[in-house]
């Protein structure tokens, strides 16, 4: 298969300008009408530490991050350390040097090209300016448009003045001036402009404050957690402009009250948080089951327990999502596979909540919420957007009427005639407090039933081939984009393999599940956690018999991993 | 609240009654509290349409379902901040807290602090009688040193908090304590705190007859003093000597402290009006800012 796509990994100190370069190069390829997929790692701390910025650019969709970069281009010694093991034979290494704070060694087969960045930045008296030389070296050696890296960085440049705009041109200009003196002995290249497409590219944090502004959001509290942090920004900044309110809590417990109590008073309410965030949450997430509150969550899972891993990618939330809470307290989960469904998943989730009235949980995941991708420019116009039921007026008021469909009209306060009580105690259809059987048996059964018909009214779980397979893989959240790369390499190795991609994670569509697994002879599922916990949902609520893969070290998993996993269970 | 903003209706005190039987022990002094509740909105005219009355968990956590009115019954210490988004989405009504010593100051402790800080336009009736009634009968924050309870047979080891110092710190716009066994002067300050624009704390000690044995209803008659009436309270240090009062063996009763501040809804809506914010806002302009 020839090689369509291309990954530059770029490594050095936080603060050296490492993401931002990896934010041009970026921009400058979706800007030429290409494909992107960027992923990125920092540490935790304030200050320094390694910081990781990968682009992986395609003429065609990206599903992932990739199995290991094409290029590696090292700003520092610690960065070429903590990389070397993956500079394989066939990879390109640009690195600083000569004048870096390293002397690298070239392994066989590495082509190398030394970039003097350091001193050419010392020379041009701004140490701030080793990313522009980087990126003028990196824009001549592998094709990246300068044209449209020109346009981005003016782009980005012009509010701070000619002068800066200039001289950061000029430093950019100083990196392609060296390339130019080296000989390029490598193919790699970043496939050729195309014509510009009707994209926004948008980091997965940002893309589901997107999606809550598009779905008709009113109110949002929150309280800072990594990595969910930059939800909350997005709507804080974009919000007020459609005379909405975000309000920071004083913890999360709060932040979901309040969330609660807005949402009561009519407004289509969400907050977004971390692990530790949805812990704290959980009881909230039984009286909004219990009262029948719309409430939405978008949970950015990270590596726990605890604080764990906190800058890290991990899928391990789900059985917090799905049970976590005191009781019987049921709700709708979703997870997100890539950036398009933060946006859209994002609305999906709003409007569920409010049709069945009860928690909603959006899974996204770390690798997404700083992963920036291309998606198609949403419109506005085209989302549909759900309210919840309302009282006609007519006749006596019920705030848990028992209906056909087991949804109650809900009734905003200051509506004549309505008055109700939204309560945490179990309750008859008026809302009185009420412990008999009979009447806790039918509040019961009403809001478990009426969250049933969701397993046939959201879309179908998409299944990834036809006919018969020696395995299907099932995978969930940011892992569908590994295992959609994986599938499609080996079928084209003439390997015969399904693959099965839920985003309702529950209820579980449990008749599609045995579906699927009815079609092949082995049913394996990575995923990114120590228990393989989607794997238990589906030994205890279906009859198939999964092959768990859990991987558990802070990062995604690559197509190569899942490839070769899958040849050894075959 | 705002007041202003609601129609005013003609009801009895009585007439605010709901349909469900109040639930307290005889002697408890949450029916005095209630009555206040009762006759401050009779007073005020508040349309009970126009109105949210929520709680936590407790004894006087029961008080919204006694009250016509709309109204959330919910977790325990999280009052509070439900309180605080129902209000932020329906700013023009009138939104009361009903809550307990526990309630507001041991598990919701955490909240007290910010509703006070961004003047949230509520108010906050705290039932303070010193003990958990409903689990009952434990020590509670505002229980009195070395108390034998439940769960301190030997004795409570904690020194108990004064709300009223608390409140005052944190930055409540409006400070009062009563004392259930004189409901008129409850109703006054009821009354005054559903006037107040912004976050408004209204103290009112409460027997319990049942399980705080020593906090009688002699006790605080003999415990609380009615504020001089030369008292300004506009005047935050001398509220802070009042409310100091009880460490000298006395509790102030009356109006401490009042003052004006914009409140949380009006900060929101003055960001919306700074970046021009409105129902109709092209969506497309958001969209636009993410090409590459």
């Amino acid at each position: 298969m020839a090689k369509k796509d291309l990954i530059i990994r770029i490594g050095g100190e936080g603060g050296e300008g490492v993401v931002s370069a990896g934010d041009f190069i970026a921009a400058a390829c979706a800007r030429a009408g290409l494909e992107v997929y960027t992923f990125k790692t920092f540490p935790a701390e304030i200050k320094g530490g390694y910081c990781m910025y990968q682009v992986r650019t395609s003429a065609e969709r990206v599903y992932n991050q990739g199995d290991t970069f094409d290029v590696f281009c090292a700003f520092n010694g610690e960065a070429y350390e903590l990389n070397k093991h993956l500079l394989i034979p066939g990879s390109v290494f640009v690195y600083d040097g000569p004048g870096g704070d390293f002397e690298p060694e070239i392994p066989e087969g590495v082509t190398a090209y030394p970039i003097p960045m350091t001193k050419t930045a010392q020379a041009l008296k701004s140490k701030r300016s080793k990313n522009m030389v980087a990126l003028g070296a990196l824009s001549t050696l592998f094709n990246i448009s300068e044209a449209t890296l020109k346009e981005v960085l003016t782009d980005k440049f012009k509010n701070k003045g000619e002068e800066i705009l200039n001289f950061n041109l000029g430093a950019f200009d100083e990196g392609k001036k060296l390339a130019e003196a080296i000989e390029k002995v490598d193919t790699f290249r970043v496939a050729d402009p195309k014509e510009p497409k009707d994209v926004i590219i948008i980091s997965g944090n940002d893309a589901c404050g997107m999606g809550a502004i598009l779905g008709g959001l009113d109110f949002f509290s929150a309280y800072p957690i990594t990595p969910a942090t930059e939800i909350a920004k997005f709507v804080a900044t974009h919000i007020p402009k459609k005379a909405g309110t975000l309000l920071q809590a004083e913890d999360e417990i709060a932040s979901i009250a309040q969330v609660m109590g807005a949402s009561y008073a009519g407004k289509k309410c969400m907050t977004a948080t971390s692990g530790p965030g949805l812990a704290l949450m959980a009881e909230l997430l039984g009286m909004s089951s219990m009262s029948e509150t719309p409430l939405m969550l978008v949970d950015v899972q990270r590596g726990g327990p605890s604080t764990g891993m906190p800058t890290k990618h991990e899928q391990s939330d789900l059985f917090l999502a799905i049970h976590g809470s005191h009781g019987d307290a049921e709700r709708i989960v979703l997870s997100v596979e890539d950036v398009n469904d933060c946006i859209n998943m994002t609305v999906e989730a709003l409007n569920l909540a409010e049709e069945y009235q009860c928690p909603v949980i959006l899974l996204s995941d770390g690798s997404l919420a700083f992963s920036t991708q291309t998606v198609p420019a949403p419109k506005p116009e085209n989302f549909t957007i759900v309210n919840r039921k309302k009282w006609d007026g007519q006749g006596e008021y019920k705030r848990y009427e028992l209906t056909d469909d087991n949804i109650s009209p809900m009734c905003d306060p200051g509506t004549p005639g309505g008055q109700h009580i939204a309560t945490g105690l179990e309750h008859t259809e008026k809302g009185a407090p009420c412990w008999d059987l009979h009447n806790r048996d039918l509040q019961m059964d009403k809001r478990f039933n009426k969250l049933r018909p969701v397993v046939n009214t959201y879309k179908p779980v998409e299944v990834d081939g036809e006919g018969e397979a020696d395995l299907g893989v099932i995978a969930w959240g940011s892992t569908i984009g590994v295992v959609r790369e994986a599938v499609d390499r080996m079928r084209a190795e003439g390997m015969k393999v399904k693959g099965f991609y839920p985003k309702l994670m529950w209820p579980m569509p449990v008749e599609q599940y045995e579906a699927f697994a009815k079609t092949c002879k082995k049913i394996l599922v990575p995923e990114v956690n120590y228990l393989g916990q989607l794997s238990h949902f589906i030994r205890a609520e279906t009859s198939i018999s999964p092959i768990s893969y859990p991987i558990c070290q802070g990062l995604p998993f690559t197509p190569a991993q899942v490839i070769e996993k899958s040849k050894e269970v075959i | 609240m705002s007041i202003a903003a609601l129609n005013k209706v003609e009801m009895k005190p009585k007439e605010y009654k709901s349909d469900v039987s109040v639930v307290w022990c005889p002697g408890c002094g949450h029916h005095g509290i209630l009555n206040g509740i009762y006759r401050a909105l009779s007073e005020l005219g508040i349309d009970p349409d126009n109105m949210m009355s929520i709680s936590g968990i407790g004894c006087s956590s029961r008080t919204p379902y006694f009250i016509k009115s709309y109204k959330m019954h919910t977790l325990h210490g999280r009052a509070g901040p439900v309180a605080t988004g129902a209000q932020l989405a329906q700013p023009d009504q009138c939104v009361m807290v009903t809550g307990g010593d526990g309630d507001g100051f041991s598990i919701g402790g955490g909240h007290m602090p910010h509703m006070a800080r961004k003047n949230v336009n509520l108010t906050y009736v705290l039932f303070d009688n010193g003990i958990y009634g409903l689990t009952k009968g434990q020590y509670s924050p505002t229980s009195r040193p070395e108390m034998t309870a439940y769960t301190t047979p030997y004795g409570g080891p904690d020194e108990p908090m004064n709300p009223l110092l608390y409140m005052l710190t944190y930055g409540a716009t409006y400070v009062a304590q009563g004392f259930a066994g004189k409901p008129k002067i409850c109703a006054e300050l009821i009354k005054g705190a559903l006037e107040h624009k912004g976050f408004s704390y209204v103290n009112i000690f409460s027997q319990c007859p049942s399980f705080n044995k020593i906090d009688t209803v002699q006790y605080y008659r003999d415990l609380v003093a009615e504020i001089p009436e030369d008292h300004d309270p506009g005047d935050f240090g001398s509220a802070m000597e009042i409310a100091r009062g009880l460490s000298e063996g006395k509790a102030p009763m009356g109006l401490l402290y009042q003052t004006s501040k914009p409140t949380l809804d009006e900060k929101l809506a003055e960001i919306v009006t700074k970046v021009g914010g409105h129902k109709d806002y092209d969506l497309n302009k958001i969209v636009d800012l993410y090409r590459p």
